[in-house]
């Protein structure tokens, strides 16, 4: 069952310049998992496919670093008491199945549309969750951010669904409340059906968790990394299988992100809520425009439009160089706010 | 207690007694003094105008072949940092002491010594008896709820890590566990990158063969997750202590212990021994 496609993939030769691009990109996505949940994968597939690597090996080998990434930073944050291992487990088991149910809906479309219209259905799910639900994530972000109310009561529509008694009741303890498990089920099918057609399901897993379910940023984002672990472990014992998963890829990966994500973890404990939600949505809003440099060239292999070849180029480089910048532009407000409360922090106990 | 402090006057320079008030003696045989030990002192010290006077009594100085005290030294001057900074924090002075010996004869000693010690507050792992057998003034136990759980651990949490048990400075067992678990790390990259073609072949054959890289980026997450986390605390970069930023247990913990700490004065006074 896994013969023919084992041997012709093609596994690429490593230089200094590979392992270079792959420990440092994974560095940064680490430390953007670790502090809002998810994301860095985004970068790496097509990062890789750039270097040479097929894609499916891309994938494969993404979905493989992914889950140990996950389970480092959810350990080091259930030491600070943020995570719901209950809660992200019931999740990570749903959002497989959303995982499942979102492959075969790329199948489908892969089989009516060809390669670039999956292309373009992929982009366009990127371009439409990101732009509605960052810039509500960024809204919310600058409403607490002025209100300076660090202690958010929760919002309305997970109140009112948090008082609707419908048996199972989950008991979320990291974030003291309740609430069925109807409601859980949805936000937990969509992350794995972002999961499944983006890579990054914390897009919608994590302001599901805070907009539906109700608990912060910090517990959600902390929670998604068990999430996370579940669809990528899951994910990888499948893409093992076929043997597509290029171990060395996935440990000089490894190598980089697991500093990162550490770091990211102990940025949590830093800064206020409002900061979380605010890197979230910075990094969402800006690969939301990466993604929309990138529909031109789908719509033009669809023939739906025509647009010069060279000025495709353009944007397709554009469109990865953004994405990276998203990534940068998160780190840096990572590591900036970190060191800053840290020095501030040591400043007082100094005086004290 | 005021006569032997008035015979001691003359000898002492008018300033220095000043600077010496009165004192509350904390004392403690551990290496690490209790953190309701540490609470209940400071904050009677800061609420009657009395300095604290802190002292780790090292009762088996022998112990081990010395080792046992080289650990208490390292574990007294932690606890000794962090009773500084409570005392600092509510502007008490304190003065702390290594001393080593039988408790009854270093408290007795203690007392009728230059300081003007009110009375004495003793850890746990100290008897009462042994306390107050040559001790001139009154001896209290702190005690907590806690105190029962003495063959337990005592929960460690992210604030308390380190603090129940003697140990040596969390900085140099970061380092330690750096090196350790780096070494692992590089040695299970190295084996996977010497034999990259015969790993190569195996670990993408799949079907059963699937087990192997699962297996090996457990491996990675368990020894380079270590490594990292012990990287960052050995360069100093740990999660926050503030309580704020951790919204869930930690808060339960400080009302606990803040409530602890200034107990009802009724259970020492009964066991008031002067």
């Amino acid at each position: 069952m896994h013969g023919p496609i084992g041997e012709v993939i093609q596994f690429i030769d490593l230089n200094a310049y590979t392992i270079a691009f792959l420990f440092l990109v994974g560095f940064i996505g680490g430390l953007v998992s670790g502090f809002i949940g998810s994301g860095g994968a985004f970068v790496l597939t097509p990062g890789m496919m750039s270097l040479g690597v097929p894609g499916t090996v891309a994938v494969a080998s993404n979905m493989c670093h992914k889950f140990p990434k996950a389970l480092v930073g959810a350990i080091k944050r259930y030491k600070y008491g943020q995570v719901d291992i209950k809660l992200g487990l019931i999740m990570g088991v749903f959002a497989e199945i959303g995982v499942q149910a979102g492959i075969m809906v790329q199948k489908r479309i892969l089989d009516t549309w060809g390669q670039a219209g999956s292309n373009l259905y992929v982009s366009l799910i990127f371009v439409l969750v990101l732009v509605t639900v960052g810039s509500f994530v960024m809204r919310d972000a600058m409403r607490m951010k002025r209100s300076r109310t660090e202690t958010d009561s929760g919002p309305n529509i997970a109140k009112r669904l948090q008082q609707i008694e419908l048996w199972p009741m989950i008991e979320v303890r990291a974030a003291n409340l309740r609430i069925s498990m109807w409601f859980l089920i949805p936000v937990a099918l969509a992350t794995g059906m972002l999961a499944a057609t983006i890579a990054v399901g914390g897009f919608i897993g994590v302001p599901g968790l805070m907009y539906i379910v109700g608990v912060t940023s910090i517990v959600a984002s902390a929670t998604e990394l068990v999430v996370a672990f579940v669809m990528g472990l899951g994910g990888t014992l499948v893409w093992a299988y076929y043997g597509m998963v290029d171990i060395r890829l996935v440990l000089i990966i490894l190598a980089g992100s697991l500093f990162g994500v550490q770091l990211g973890a102990i940025g949590t404990t830093y800064v206020k809520e409002y900061m979380i939600k605010y890197v979230m949505a910075t990094i969402m809003l800006i690969v939301a425009v990466s993604r929309f440099l990138a529909l031109p060239r789908y719509l033009n292999e669809l023939h739906l439009i025509v647009i010069d070849d060279f000025l495709v180029g353009i944007m397709n480089k554009m469109s990865f160089g953004i994405m990276c910048l998203a990534l940068l532009i998160g780190a840096s407000i990572i590591l900036t706010s970190l060191f800053k409360a840290r020095r501030l922090e040591r400043a007082a106990t100094g005086l004290a | 207690m005021q006569n032997q402090t008035a015979a001691h006057c003359p000898s002492r320079p008018e300033p220095a007694r000043e600077h010496e008030p009165a004192y509350i003696m904390a004392v403690t045989r551990n290496g690490h003094m209790s953190e309701h030990v540490m609470e209940y002192a400071a904050s009677v010290a800061q609420r009657l105008g009395y300095a604290i006077l802190a002292v780790h009594i090292d009762t088996l100085p022998l112990f081990n072949r010395g080792q046992r005290s080289r650990l208490f030294a390292a574990a007294m001057q932690e606890s000794a940092a962090q009773l500084a900074a409570k005392a600092r924090h509510r502007g008490v002075a304190l003065e702390h002491l290594a001393e080593f010996g039988k408790i009854g004869d270093v408290v007795g000693r203690l007392c009728r010594g230059k300081k003007r010690i009110e009375f004495v507050v003793i850890d746990k792992g100290i008897r009462l008896e042994e306390a107050v057998r040559l001790a001139p003034v009154p001896v209290f136990p702190v005690t907590t709820d806690q105190q029962g759980l003495f063959g337990k651990t005592l929960f460690p949490t992210t604030t308390t890590k380190g603090v129940f048990a003697m140990s040596t400075s969390s900085k140099q067992r970061y380092v330690q566990r750096c090196v350790l678990f780096g070494a692992l790390t590089a040695a299970l990259y190295a084996a996977v990158f010497a034999y990259q073609d015969l790993v190569m072949t195996y670990f993408s054959k799949g079907g059963v063969y699937a087990v192997l890289p699962v297996a090996t980026v457990f491996a990675v997450s368990y020894f380079h997750g270590n490594f990292t986390s012990s990287f960052w605390s050995a360069l100093g970069i740990e999660a926050s202590r503030k309580s704020g930023a951790q919204p869930v247990v930690p808060a339960k913990q400080v009302t606990g212990s803040t409530v602890k700490a200034p107990r009802p004065d009724t259970r020492p006074r009964l066991r008031l021994n002067a």
